[in-house]
């Protein structure tokens, strides 16, 4: 049971992860930065509850704006270039970050007992949860609940003018120019609501695992964050949250009895997705027909009644 | 911290000369975006692939060390072509995530394999000239990585000679102007890609054995910082700026020289790092791009 459980929490907070780099995606926008965001949201929140007590729901908050602000300041200098840059850019960005977490050193004694960063030892004690009497359930309990609630948002920003926005400015930025629309804004504006979600994972990460440190934070989590929703697909919420399970559940726990070979199956598997399908396993076309047997579904069952 | 100028122009040798590595990286770097505007993020690592198979070819048939700068690059030359069928060759045109997700997951096992094979422990690479060391008045320059600089120069003539003066160059920089247009003029451009993948991976061939023939060691742990330093090398430079990638090449090892010497081993990255905001920031196209090339 725990050990499902702590796979639902891996899998919660890569979903998270993987929603902030979608958000992003939408507009065409290819970030490696959200491994930052998430460092400063699991750092600024871990210290919150550590160092000043804060209630755990005050310092996810706080620790989520921080990263929606850092992204919105970062925003502005990395999206005036696109593409390779922009993928340059945010690696930088995030490697800025880790190696400032790898270099703070933050001690302070609370209740007789030291706490706080690190540097290279990184950050222990993060024990809010255990302290105040939480079980593994309930923490899972929290982190789906965000999941749902981020899901939900930007499924329901698809139904609405701001979705269409978004993907006008990726599909077609300078069609999407000319209609009116200010690229710079939008994306920014992207940019910062992905920072928001990533920070609000990393701070549940840093309080589920009670210990977080640099090596957390290489941009090799970055690259998962961004391949969710490309090998998901990016019509739909859903093909991220398919892709987490995909990859986290069935490659890396499904196939642990594979041991080392389990590595080198992830690397050939993204290959050979990306050649099979381009657009991700959730495809424009896949997402229509399912639309359509629902359709003929529904239909049927009223034909019926 | 006491350093004073000696110091800081010893360091500035030392990068400038270490700087011809990422020079040829970030040349390679740029000849693939150049040819297919895409990204190969598994560059670097198929070129410290090509610098590990050398290594073992002397182990397996027991070589003389020497081969290994000559099979290295030949065997990266060859994972070039393999990533170019993989990850590129039958993507659609206009679709940019996909190969650069694909070129991610060979990023991974490329590095697992590497990790596989050698159970994660770093190897020994046979060191060129390892006694030379020489003196300029007060300033000492390692003999090794003067010969990389060296041979670095003859490489990068190389591939000036062959885009510039050969039928094959001209098939080359005509694909990355417009690959449509291209292929209507009866230049074969899968053809013109595969070539070019394959000479950019023979450069990174020849800067993976000398990145290690100049540490000493060849290990997994080598492959992300060479691509991102490769990457930052590439921008700095301009996109698909031959020369740009040279010079920022070397400009990077000085600064990164320059950083440690001040700031420590610790905090060196960072100043990299903000350097190329500030590029990103004042001059978006880097030091040599037009703004053609900015994509």
């Amino acid at each position: 049971m725990t050990y499902l459980l702590g796979i639902l929490q891996t899998i919660g907070v890569h979903t998270l992860l993987g929603l902030s780099a979608y958000l992003l995606l939408l507009t065409g926008q290819l970030s490696l930065a959200q491994v930052g965001f998430f460092a400063i949201g699991a750092y600024v929140s871990g210290i919150l509850t550590v160092i000043f007590s804060w209630n755990i729901f005050a310092a996810l908050a706080l620790g989520s704006l921080m990263a929606g602000f850092f992204a919105f300041l970062v925003g502005f200098p990395a999206l005036r270039v696109k593409g390779l840059m922009l993928v340059v850019a945010t690696i930088s960005f995030s490697e800025i970050v880790r190696l400032f977490f790898f270099n703070l050193s933050w001690r302070v004694n609370v209740n007789g007992v030291e706490v706080g960063p690190d540097s290279t030892q990184g950050f222990r004690e993060i024990r809010y949860f255990a302290a105040n009497g939480w079980e593994q359930i309930h923490i899972v309990g929290l982190i789906w609940f965000v999941v749902m609630v981020v899901m939900l948002a930007l499924w329901w920003l698809d139904q609405v003018r701001a979705g269409a926005v978004l993907r006008a400015v990726g599909t077609d930025e300078l069609a999407a120019q000319s209609s009116g629309i200010n690229l710079t804004m939008v994306k920014v504006a992207a940019m910062t609501g992905g920072g928001v979600i990533a920070g609000i994972g990393g701070g549940l990460f840093a309080h589920s695992t009670t210990y977080v440190d640099h090596h957390t934070f290489v941009i090799l989590l970055a690259t998962f964050a961004v391949s969710y929703p490309i090998i998901g697909g990016l019509r739909s919420v859903i093909g991220t949250l398919l892709a987490v399970i995909f990859i986290q559940g069935f490659i890396i726990e499904g196939l642990r009895f594979m041991g080392d070979y389990r590595n080198l199956i992830f690397g050939l598997l993204i290959i050979l997705v990306m050649n099979m399908r381009p657009q991700g396993l959730l495809d424009g076309h896949l997402v229509a027909d399912i639309r359509k047997l629902l359709a003929k579904l529904t239909k049927g069952g009223k034909a019926d009644a | 911290m006491n350093f004073d100028h000696i110091d800081i122009i010893q360091s500035l040798i030392d990068g400038v000369l270490f700087g011809s590595i990422y020079a040829l990286i970030g040349l390679g770097f740029t000849l693939i975006f150049g040819a297919m505007h895409k990204l190969n993020l598994a560059y670097a690592a198929s070129s410290i692939a090509g610098a590990y198979s050398g290594l073992m070819s002397l182990t397996i048939f027991g070589l003389p060390p020497l081969m290994a700068f000559i099979i290295g690059p030949i065997m990266s030359g060859v994972i070039g072509l393999i990533l170019y069928f993989a990850c590129f060759r039958f993507m659609p045109r206009g679709n940019h995530l996909a190969p650069l997700m694909a070129s991610i997951g060979a990023l991974f096992f490329i590095d697992e394999l590497i990790i596989h094979e050698t159970s994660g422990s770093p190897m020994s690479f046979p060191a060129i000239l390892p006694d030379a060391y020489f003196f300029l008045g007060e300033f000492g320059i390692r003999g090794d990585l003067l010969l990389v600089m060296g041979f670095s120069f003859i490489l990068m003539a190389i591939v000036m000679l062959l885009l510039y003066r050969t039928k094959l160059g001209l098939g080359t920089r005509a694909t990355s102007q417009q690959p449509i247009a291209a292929l209507l003029c009866g230049i074969p451009i899968h053809r013109t890609n595969s070539a070019t993948f394959i000479l950019a991976g023979v450069l990174g061939g020849f800067a993976g054995c000398l990145l290690a023939a100049s540490v000493g060691v060849l290990s997994p742990l080598l492959t992300l910082p060479l691509t991102v330093k490769g990457l930052i090398v590439t921008v700095i430079g301009g996109l698909g700026s031959i020369r740009g990638a040279i010079v920022a090449g070397f400009a990077v090892g000085a600064a990164e020289s320059i950083f440690l010497l001040v700031r420590g081993v610790n905090e060196r990255d960072i100043y990299v790092f903000l350097l190329l905001f500030l590029f990103l920031v004042l001059r978006p196209n880097g030091l040599f791009g037009t703004t053609i090339n900015r994509d």
